[in-house]
């Protein structure tokens, strides 16, 4: 039990493996809150958004936004209060960075926030947590009330006219809310169910207000940034995707874990080099790169650098980094039970694809699995999969669509078997 | 500000920053030249969006748009008929099919369901899916009026909008998530409003049905006829559904400048006042023993005319007191004004009294008579100086149109005061404590059974017309006063013609100023505001 | 070494209690609108008393000057929230993939068995209720289960018997 200290550091969780760090005191004495000095006391907040333009630093919660340029979509010149939504609802499966961030390095994250919230103008940040994240919640409601006591934050944060409040928001167990105007509704004490683009948050978000909302890790990266500046940043990575990210390793591995890494790592390099590959001297059979709503990999293709513009070329993504890796017992129809099962229960039920849709994937690969498959199943189901793609108010559809469609594409064999044989030719890795 | 816009080819000038949706309802090509099929966009509630049926493309943007949410943009070309869109409704189609049970034989729907059309329309009448399907609630009591079945409903929100937005009472949610997700009201707070059975005609599938109409009549067999509903003096719009003579439901017909697609539930429900077993069947003239026997036409007349004729004679048009009626149509009413003037009588010597109730700002009026505007556009007085010359024993005879003298503002159903008279004469479609007094009765036709126009509280006047033929026989006002007149051989009335409503409503605007180029064919089925009125 | 975990509040039924109603106007005081600070007042409420019953609901709704069936509704649309009573204990078991690959079903199955009661149940006694849950964020750490708010990671089948064993 507890939270594990990620396997490889680098700036972000370099200083994780202290327990001191989580207080102000010992996130001080690394230099702590020296960047959100600079950056309000030194920086125009155009310049700040510049400089995190010219960083190249891409949203870390799944879509890869640039975040400079999402910063810039606020209105200029208007006296609405705006607000800045920091996103910590991670429940997207085979991710748990942003706990680790939320746990070990409170203080980064909150300093992350303020200078952000300088660049933009915000009063107020909403730091919205996902409500099973009870412990995450509670470090950070200490380090607030220490950053407020400390003067950080409140009026005059560090004896400047600036003022910033940081609220911490409990969800109540929905995925959905993960997606940013869905997480919007829900901070404004409804269901969470996404709104209709646009207007976006930057003209029309938390309570109506101009709002930008960004994940955990996107806010934890901007100190490092301001310290060390936008050519640093971009000398890590590739030059598409600069910097680290947290990838989150789990399944059939070794050592499963969180390891901090720069972006373009090779994929093999993480299986292998760091979570020591496949326990028990089996082979890999596939990989999720990215979270589960990222297509999976076969095992011949784990040469890919982890960075968007490698993996789209794979057809699949980063997302938010959570690798999954299965070894050569797991039988890919019962994966696809698994997933379809997790993105039914979690549509919100809006849109027509979406609602009737994954519920019917999921109905399909539970009876191949039975070994109660047809023929035509399989084109029903990417028929049905391409019928949700890109034609609902949210991402969620496209989410649910893209991984069936994965399998299918790299473990067509799987399926073709359970059909021929009217049942699962599989050892029982688990059952449903 | 207007833009132009390309739809399938043809070019329209629209109002800037209406969607494309609203575009086409407001040029009146929605459905009707232009098919953008859709479930969650309704003209008169808030965009949903989430049904995704009414997909289009517009060119220069990769992904199709919903037509419903997209805003029309000057030089903004749209195709409704490509393949793309077409596959993409098929898709929507099919999944809305995925779980929807086929139960069309049984369906209360079965024939006005959007959902069984657009299949039709787009060829997919089944889902391939052959899973079972979702299992729920069949029969959900709503409200009292009201009943849901769980697995119908396509959730459209239409319901859910309608209750938050248009009564504001806000009784339905969407309960659960996903799949699991039904329309829901709290325990002990039903869905029980004044308008709660719109939600039954804006559903578009068989999900929501009233418990009035619910498995009373196939949909099919019904002869939808305009007409307009007489609860109250809104002058709502509605289509009766006729099948064998009789009126089994009203439904409310569009007209934005009335009732936009609403009705209240009290005005729905007064069709059942067509049928109603308390209609006067036979005429009916009062005998020697005191009991009132039915009457052919002639002998009711004649009975009718000896008594205003004495009363005449005693104490010339003074003597006879005269009440309107606030639910005959303008063209009734114009000719009791004529036959007023034959007596040598002034219109505002008759009186007419208007039963009263409940009101609000959406659609209930406080007058619940669909003509009485019209009664005082006529020139028609008050009631109580005619119940003052009753009392007085001025008045002898009463001619009475209707029985709303008896309201709580006037008699509150007390006829003492009459009893003295030497003759009530009564022009009714249902019985009451005035015909029990009455010497003689002539059965009147209900505004739904017959041709004219009546005057809504906003100075509309709109038309009627016959939607049913009353199994007994009954007469519009006119007519009767027409036939009363020349036995009473008043100036005039001699050898009249046979009652011609077309003919008197066209007389209107000759009579009337406020009337003129109003009458029942000009007025069509939205209806003409009256000059001068803004409605 | 596994201790007993005593229920940190026994649910009580009965109504909001004066210290979660000035608990919850604070909250209120942190968002524009008050209805912000809703999810907040559930989750305080329901520590309190154990679910959001309606006649929960319709006290929520007065205090936030909205309606009970849109309480009801936001209720029925989050996993974390219940407007029936559960167990004393909740212990939602992750059965989601990274999980599942690790051995968070046959965990489940071996609890259900164990407690002879199948996931979404309540124990005869009201002890413990058995949910599965999707992924919580502990995909390094599986199996696990979460009881109440604390994660218990990297469980063997024995050891999450014993735990469970150990609720009172």
């Amino acid at each position: 039990m507890g939270l594990k200290v990620p396997h490889t550091t680098n700036y972000l969780t370099e200083h994780f493996g202290d327990d001191g760090f989580v207080s102000l005191k010992g996130y001080e004495a690394q230099g702590g809150y020296e960047a959100a000095r600079k950056a309000l006391t030194r920086m125009q907040p155009e310049k700040l958004i510049e400089l995190v333009k010219d960083s190249g630093l891409q949203g870390r919660g799944g879509a890869g936004f640039p975040t400079g340029l999402k910063w810039s979509f606020m209105p200029k010149d208007e006296d609405r209060p705006r607000f800045l939504v920091c996103n910590a609802d991670e429940s997207e499966p085979g991710s748990f960075k942003d706990r680790i961030l939320l746990e070990r390095g409170p203080h980064q994250l909150i300093e992350g926030i303020l200078i952000a919230a300088w660049a933009v103008g915000a009063e107020k940040t909403f730091l919205y947590i996902r409500g099973e994240y009870s412990e995450p919640a509670r470090v950070m409601q200490q380090a607030i009330a220490e950053a407020g006591e400390s003067g950080y934050l409140g009026q005059g944060a560090m004896g400047t006219n600036f003022s910033h409040e940081v609220v911490l928001v409990r969800g109540g167990g929905a995925y959905i809310c993960g997606e940013e105007t869905g997480l919007l509704e829900s901070l404004e004490g409804k269901k969470g169910q996404p709104r209709k683009k646009p207007p976006y948050p930057a003209e029309f978000g938390a309570f109506g207000m101009p709002t930008t909302v960004n994940n955990v890790e996107t806010f934890c990266h901007v100190p490092h940034i301001v310290r060390r500046g936008a050519e640093w940043f971009r000398g890590i990575g590739t030059e598409k995707s600069p910097g680290t990210t947290i990838f989150g390793v789990s399944g059939h591995v070794v050592r499963p874990g969180l390891y901090e890494l720069p972006l373009g790592t090779s994929l093999e390099q993480i299986v292998f080099g760091h979570a020591g590959g496949v326990p028990g001297g089996r082979e890999i059979k596939g990989v999720i790169p990215g979270g589960m709503s990222m297509p999976i990999l076969p095992a011949a293709e784990l040469d890919v650098p982890m960075a968007n513009e490698s993996l789209r070329e794979r057809q699949t993504m980063l997302g938010t980094g959570g690798i999954m890796v299965m070894d050569d017992t797991t039988c890919m129809v019962r994966v696809g039970c698994v997933i379809a099962h997790f993105f039914r229960d979690e549509s919100c039920g809006q849109c027509t694809q979406c609602r009737e849709g994954t519920g019917w994937m999921e109905k399909i690969l539970n009876r191949i699995e039975r070994g109660a498959g047809e023929e035509g199943d399989l084109e029903i189901l990417l028929d049905v999969s391409a019928k949700m793609e890109g034609a609902t108010i949210c991402a969620f559809a496209d989410a649910a669509a893209w991984p069936i469609q994965g399998l299918l594409r790299h473990f067509r064999d799987d399926f073709e078997m359970h059909l021929r044989h009217h049942r699962c030719p599989f050892h029982e890795g688990f059952r449903l | 500000m207007t833009v132009r816009i390309t739809v399938d080819g043809a070019a329209y000038e629209v109002e800037e920053g209406r969607t494309l949706l609203q575009a086409l309802d407001d040029l009146g090509v929605l459905m009707n030249g232009v098919e953008v099929p859709h479930y969650c966009w309704h003209p008169k509630l808030s965009i949903d969006g989430s049904c995704r049926l009414c997909q289009v493309e517009v060119e220069g943007v990769p992904k199709l748009q919903i037509a419903c949410d997209t805003r029309v943009t000057d030089g903004m070309v749209v195709h409704t008929k490509s393949e793309r869109v077409r596959k993409a409704r098929e898709g929507v189609m099919e999944l809305l099919l995925v779980n929807h049970p086929l139960d069309c034989p049984i369906c209360d729907q079965a024939g006005e369901c959007k959902l069984q059309d657009y299949a039709f329309e787009y060829g997919v009448q089944h889902s391939r899916s052959r899973e079972p399907r979702r299992a729920l609630e069949k029969r959900v009591e709503l409200g009292p009026t009201i009943v849901l079945d769980q697995e119908r409903c396509i959730l459209c929100r239409r319901c859910v909008r309608f209750c938050r937005e248009v009564p504001g009472t806000g009784e339905l949610v969407v309960e659960n998530r996903g799949d699991r997700s039904v329309i829901a009201a709290f325990p002990g707070a039903p869905l029980d409003n004044d308008y709660s059975m719109n939600v039954a005609d804006i559903c578009p599938v068989g999900a929501l049905t009233t418990k009035d109409f619910r498995f009373k009549m196939r949909v099919w067999f019904l002869d939808e006829l305009p007409g307009v509903c007489t609860g109250c003096s809104a002058g709502c719009n509605i289509h009766a559904g006729v099948a064998n003579n009789r009126v089994y439901r009203y439904v409310p017909r569009r007209n934005d400048a009335v009732n936009e697609t609403w009705i209240c539930d009290a005005g729905r429900m007064s069709y059942r006042e067509i049928g109603s077993a308390s209609r006067i069947h036979h005429p009916q003239v009062r005998g020697a023993d005191g009991r009132l026997t039915a009457a052919g036409l002639g002998d009711a007349l004649a009975v009718a005319a000896a008594r205003l004729r004495a009363a005449i004679e005693g104490g010339g048009a003074e003597a006879v007191a005269v009440l309107a009626s606030p639910h005959a149509t303008n063209e009734d009413l114009l000719a009791l004004r004529r036959f007023l003037a034959a007596l040598g009588a002034p219109p505002e010597s008759a009186g007419v009294a208007v039963p009263t109730g409940a009101s609000d700002d959406l659609l209930l009026r406080e007058e619940k008579a669909a003509n009485a505007f019209g009664a005082r556009a006529l020139g028609f007085g008050g009631a109580d100086a005619v119940i003052e010359r009753v009392r007085s024993g001025a008045a002898r005879v009463l001619l009475a149109l209707g029985h709303d003298i008896l309201a709580p503002a006037h008699l509150r159903g007390d006829v003492s005061a009459l009893a003295l008279l030497d003759g009530v004469i009564l022009l009714d479609t249902h019985r009451s404590a005035l015909e029990r007094i009455a010497h003689v009765v002539f059965p009147a036709r209900h505004a739904l059974e017959k041709l004219g126009t009546l005057t809504n509280a906003a100075g509309r006047v709109q038309r009627v017309q016959p939607v049913v033929e009353p199994a007994f026989a009954a007469w519009s006002e006119g007519e009767i006063l027409l036939r009363l007149g020349e036995a009473l051989a008043l100036p005039g009335f001699e050898e009249p013609a046979a009652w011609d409503p077309h003919a008197v409503s066209k007389s209107l605007g000759e009579e009337l100023p406020a009337f003129a180029g109003i009458d029942v064919d000009s007025v069509g089925h939205e209806g003409l505001p009256l000059r001068g009125e803004s409605a | 070494m596994v201790k007993a975990v005593k229920p940190k509040k026994a649910a009580k039924s009965g109504a909001i209690s004066g210290a979660t109603r000035k608990r919850i106007a604070e909250e209120m005081q942190k968002f524009p609108q008050k209805r912000g600070a809703l999810l907040e007042a559930l989750h305080l409420v329901q520590e309190e008393l154990g679910c959001i019953a309606p006649e929960t609901a319709r006290e929520l709704a007065e205090i936030f000057e909205m309606r009970a069936v849109e309480v009801m509704e936001v209720v029925s649309f989050y996993n974390m929230f219940h407007a029936a009573p559960q167990g004393r204990h909740h212990v939602h078991v992750c059965t989601n993939l990274p999980c599942s690959l690790r051995g968070g079903r046959s965990l489940l199955r071996r609890l259900e068995e164990h407690l002879g009661i199948r996931a979404g149940e309540t124990t005869p006694d009201g002890r413990i209720t058995l949910g599965r849950e999707e992924c919580l964020g502990a995909c390094a750490y599986a199996p696990m289960l979460r009881i109440g708010d604390t994660y218990h990671e990297n469980l063997g089948v024995e050891l999450a018997k014993k735990l469970l064993d150990s609720l009172e």
